[in-house]
């Protein structure tokens, strides 16, 4: 991969981090093509997640951008009880590393750690994602995007926006 | 204050009136009260048994404050041990859930069979043990009791109580109604999910059969999954059933006794279930009244003292490990019926996934309903907590013909899920069962 295109996918991934932050909901899920894919697999056992999301449990499987839509439909309702108020979150974005793809579509991997304070407290999460990026007409768009936390005790509420 | 007074005034039941003083989630000294007295000194749910299905298979788990691990033995039997070394202690088995031929400790490398006879102690011969053969003295300590009911594995570190299907009583056929959905029966599936709650143990037994929140707090998920169904144009099992949380359904509530609780509602559209693709051979296994039952109704059983079944469009088992008197862990874990359609067990996992879980969209307020239940009983100059709805019109004993076509005689019933009679039931088995134990 050429420099220019480490720094186009970089820029995509830390902006999405940093709408998330700022809650600016539209603007994030622009980022996504419409048919992404977002998914976080529960842990199987110790060592290993689920690896079928359609015939598996996961704690979470949005199959469309819609399914991103709902999570927010709920979240700005306002009457969501574990969504008022929103919990205030620091995504801390690094090891971006383009792992494979070509100039229409890039694999990409990164690390997360996100800092949450809000009504339970102060938590601190952490582990791993894996992009698909499509190269379409208005620029770079996340295909898919699966998440790995190894937290697998949770306290307090995980959205989409808490990972 | 002797803890035989205290308990005798939590509970104010004088006149049409039951209170249950906040001090219940609270007060270590309950706390400790019920470890000894519920969590270690009775049935308590373990595991179901397709997760520990093969030879050698082990989940590990605790009763109260007691790690314990129960193993499929090689003859096909179950059983359960304290999971801890008999040598010094340590911790047995290695992982949450596994498989081994025998149990190696990993502090000194002794070694105890399946079914917990020691058979290997590490330079037993340069020992200087005064007995020889003194192996024999040092078996794992088994619970003394472990009964499955039609695969839910159950166990008693009391060796005096009587047979888990009495202690089930008039919640097996609810159990059935789960279990009789597949020839095969059922199965536990990969991965799950625990969560901590900043509350009582109890608060999540309450909130999981507490019919009256689900219209206020779960509107949003009804409204939510509306905006999507609509949008997307879903059909049949794509849909999610909330016409019991906005709509006005039929529904109930009821008290097994043995502090067993259970509400349910019906279905305003039943096909959005998987196992509605099965009616036509499920119609020929059971009684019409056990098929509407098992197709039309929402069920959600509470066995105390520990696990909630759940047996909505989708399907649950939901444990419950009290950490402290304000924290507490719960796993939940989808139970499907075995070799169900590829297109029925999809659908049953997405519910799940969007409801279910701490990273749904209907847990997640729930845990923030029951986490501000906790907060607010800190304020203690305000002291009871209130569960007087349905107090005029509950029904006891046989008079509930619906429940009966199934065979389940409940001790007291409700035709209404927003009412809180159930309740006086679990309180008061509770108080019963503590006392007992301060008694012994």
């Amino acid at each position: 991969m050429s420099p220019r295109i480490d720094l186009e996918v970089s820029a995509l991934i830390l902006n999405e981090a940093r709408l998330i932050d700022l809650k600016r909901w539209d603007a994030w899920l622009s980022l996504y093509s419409e048919d992404a894919v977002f998914w976080m697999p529960t842990w199987r056992d110790e060592a290993s997640t689920n690896e079928d999301p359609e015939f598996e449990l996961n704690l979470m499987y949005l199959k469309g951008r819609a399914g991103l839509e709902d999570r927010i439909y709920r979240l700005d309702s306002g009457d969501s009880f574990a969504s008022v108020p929103l919990d205030r979150t620091t995504h801390v974005v690094g090891g971006v590393l383009v792992t494979g793809g070509d100039t229409e579509r890039i694999d990409v991997q990164a690390s997360w750690i996100v800092h949450t304070y809000g009504y339970h407290g102060t938590t601190t999460r952490s582990g791993s994602y894996e992009y698909q990026l499509r190269r379409s007409v208005e620029g770079l768009r996340i295909a898919r995007k699966k998440i790995i936390m190894i937290d697998d005790r949770l306290e307090g509420p995980v959205d989409v926006y808490h990972v | 204050m002797s803890l035989q007074d205290k308990l005798a005034g939590l509970i104010d039941e004088r006149g049409e009136q039951f209170r249950v003083d906040r001090s219940v989630y609270f007060d270590p000294e309950v706390f400790e009260a019920e470890m000894a007295a519920l969590f270690e000194g009775g049935w308590i749910y373990l595991c179901h048994e397709s997760q520990i299905a093969r030879p050698g298979d082990y989940f590990s788990t605790r009763m109260g404050r007691q790690p314990v691990f129960v193993v499929r033995r090689k003859d096909g039997g179950i059983g359960g041990f304290i999971n801890a070394c008999a040598h010094r202690g340590a911790t047995l088995a290695l992982h949450e859930h596994g498989n081994a031929n025998a149990f190696t400790c990993r502090f000194h490398g002794w070694v105890f069979a399946q079914d917990g006879r020691c058979i290997r102690i590490k330079n037993e011969d340069t020992g200087g043990y005064a007995e020889p053969n003194c192996r024999e003295q040092f078996a794992l300590t088994a619970i003394p009791r472990v009964e499955s009911y039609r695969g839910f594995v159950f166990g008693s570190l009391r060796a005096d109580v009587g047979p888990v299907t009495d202690y089930l009583g008039p919640t097996r056929p609810w159990i059935d109604l789960m279990v009789d959905q597949s020839p095969q029966g059922l199965e536990i599936l990969p991965g799950a999910s625990t969560y901590v709650i900043r509350g009582n143990w109890k608060m999540q037994a309450e909130n999981g059969v507490d019919g009256y929140h689900v219209s206020t707090v779960h509107r949003v998920f009804a409204q939510t999954m509306a905006q999507r169904e609509e949008k997307l144009g879903l059909s049949g099992m794509q849909r999610t059933e909330a016409g019991r949380i906005t709509g006005n359904v039929s529904s109930a509530g009821y008290d097994f006794g043995n502090g067993h609780m259970a509400i349910w509602a019906q279905h305003t559209d039943p096909t959005k279930r998987p196992i509605y693709a099965e009616r036509d051979r499920l119609a020929q296994t059971m009684s019409p009244a056990h098929l509407d039952w098992l197709l039309n109704r929402g069920r959600n059983l509470f066995l105390f003292p520990n696990v909630l079944l759940m047996d909505n469009p989708s399907t649950q088992v939901r444990t419950i490990q009290p950490i402290s008197p304000d924290r507490a862990e719960v796993t939940v874990r989808c139970i499907a019926p075995i070799g169900e359609s590829p297109e029925s067990r999809a659908a049953r996992l997405r519910k799940f996934e969007d409801f279910y879980l701490t990273t749904g969209m209907a847990t997640s307020d729930d845990l923030a309903a029951l986490e501000a239940t906790h907060a607010g009983g800190y304020g203690r100059a305000a002291r009871w907590n209130n569960f007087a709805r349905g107090v005029v019109g509950t029904m006891y004993g046989a008079q509930n013909a619906d429940a009966m076509a199934i065979g389940c005689e409940p001790a007291s019933s409700t035709a209404n899920w927003d009412h809180e009679t159930f309740y006086h039931g679990f309180y008061r088995y509770w108080r019963e069962r503590l006392l007992q134990a301060e008694g012994r």
